[in-house]
């Protein structure tokens, strides 16, 4: 059970963090095309998602899975985009990633005023907070499953 | 006291809004802080009026400095002075090792150089507030690690 990666978004598409634990295989694009493509993707099954639902859409796009990894996906009313992919023994943990924007990226970001809304967080604060956070969770484990 | 985020998130956008509108060679020159420090003596003034109107007199200096570190601190910052330290000669200095509105920013060297712009509003908070008690100072700050800082007032004696 293991964490293997997590971006950021905000609203306009713009990767404000990414952090990765264990990925032992990159996408072969440059990082700055990765988050485009992500973003893109997101955007996409988004619209798709409560275009054609059968029902009324309560909650939208939750997560989606392959049989190796599994991609968890939050989207708070301001447009910040929590994306986080883990493995396949891991359940919906939604309040984990609304933790991570609550707690970490209002807290630390928002607050912070020497940290510009709309660009990549230098933070030092952040990035350290939000990897202690990570590693504490019950489902990471130091050894890559 | 409101929400604390309210009067953080106003607080960062006054110290931004003053470094914006500043002139050529106002920034250099420190007027910016100097705005900054009068605007909190002038508030410091102010809440000092409000939270002393119940209290008894103060005995002498000594009593009036426990006073900002414990009451007036946790009023404004919902924490008490961590510590408290004098000469005995007119010299006090208040340590903070959690100020309010540092912890948000960095927790050790980072953003370190624009520390001193967000003490300047407090420094004037305290010397507003030691004005109307009766007390001419002057208050400085310093920061080494965020988000601990510590701020030294200097009793002039008339």
């Amino acid at each position: 059970m293991t964490v293997h990666n997590l971006y950021l978004f905000d609203r306009n598409g713009v990767c404000l963090h990414y952090s990765e634990w264990h990925r032992k295989k990159q996408a072969g694009i440059p990082k700055e095309e990765e988050y485009k493509l992500m973003y893109g993707m997101l955007f996409s099954i988004r619209s798709f998602v409560s275009k054609m639902s059968p029902l009324d859409m309560k909650d939208g796009f939750l997560a989606f899975q392959t049989s190796r990894y599994k991609l968890h996906y939050y989207e708070t009313p301001t447009g910040i985009k929590v994306v986080m992919n883990t493995d396949l023994g891991v359940g919906p943990i939604r309040d984990v990633l609304h933790h991570i924007y609550s707690a970490l990226y209002v807290e630390l970001v928002v607050k912070n005023p020497l940290c510009p809304l709309g660009q990549t967080v230098q933070s030092e604060l952040f990035r350290s907070r939000l990897d202690t956070y990570v590693r504490s969770l019950p489902f990471f484990s130091a050894r890559a499953g | 006291m409101a929400d604390e985020a309210l009067f953080l998130l106003l607080h960062n956008e006054v110290v931004s809004g003053v470094y914006k509108s500043a002139e050529q060679g106002e920034v250099e020159n420190g007027r910016c802080i100097t705005k900054l420090e009068n605007m909190g003596f002038r508030v410091g003034q102010g809440l000092i009026e409000r939270f002393t109107k119940d209290t008894a007199r103060f005995k002498d200096e000594l009593d009036i400095m426990k006073f900002i570190c414990k009451d007036f601190w946790t009023t404004v910052f919902k924490k008490q002075i961590d510590n408290l330290r004098t000469n005995h000669q007119g010299i006090y200095v208040l340590q903070d090792n959690k100020f309010r509105l540092l912890t948000q920013m960095s927790a050790g060297k980072q953003y370190l150089e624009h520390a001193s712009k967000y003490l300047a509003f407090t420094c004037g908070l305290i010397r507003g507030g030691l004005s109307n008690l009766g007390i001419k100072s002057i208050v400085t700050a310093e920061v080494s690690s965020m988000p601990a800082c510590k701020f030294q007032v200097m009793i002039q004696k008339l």
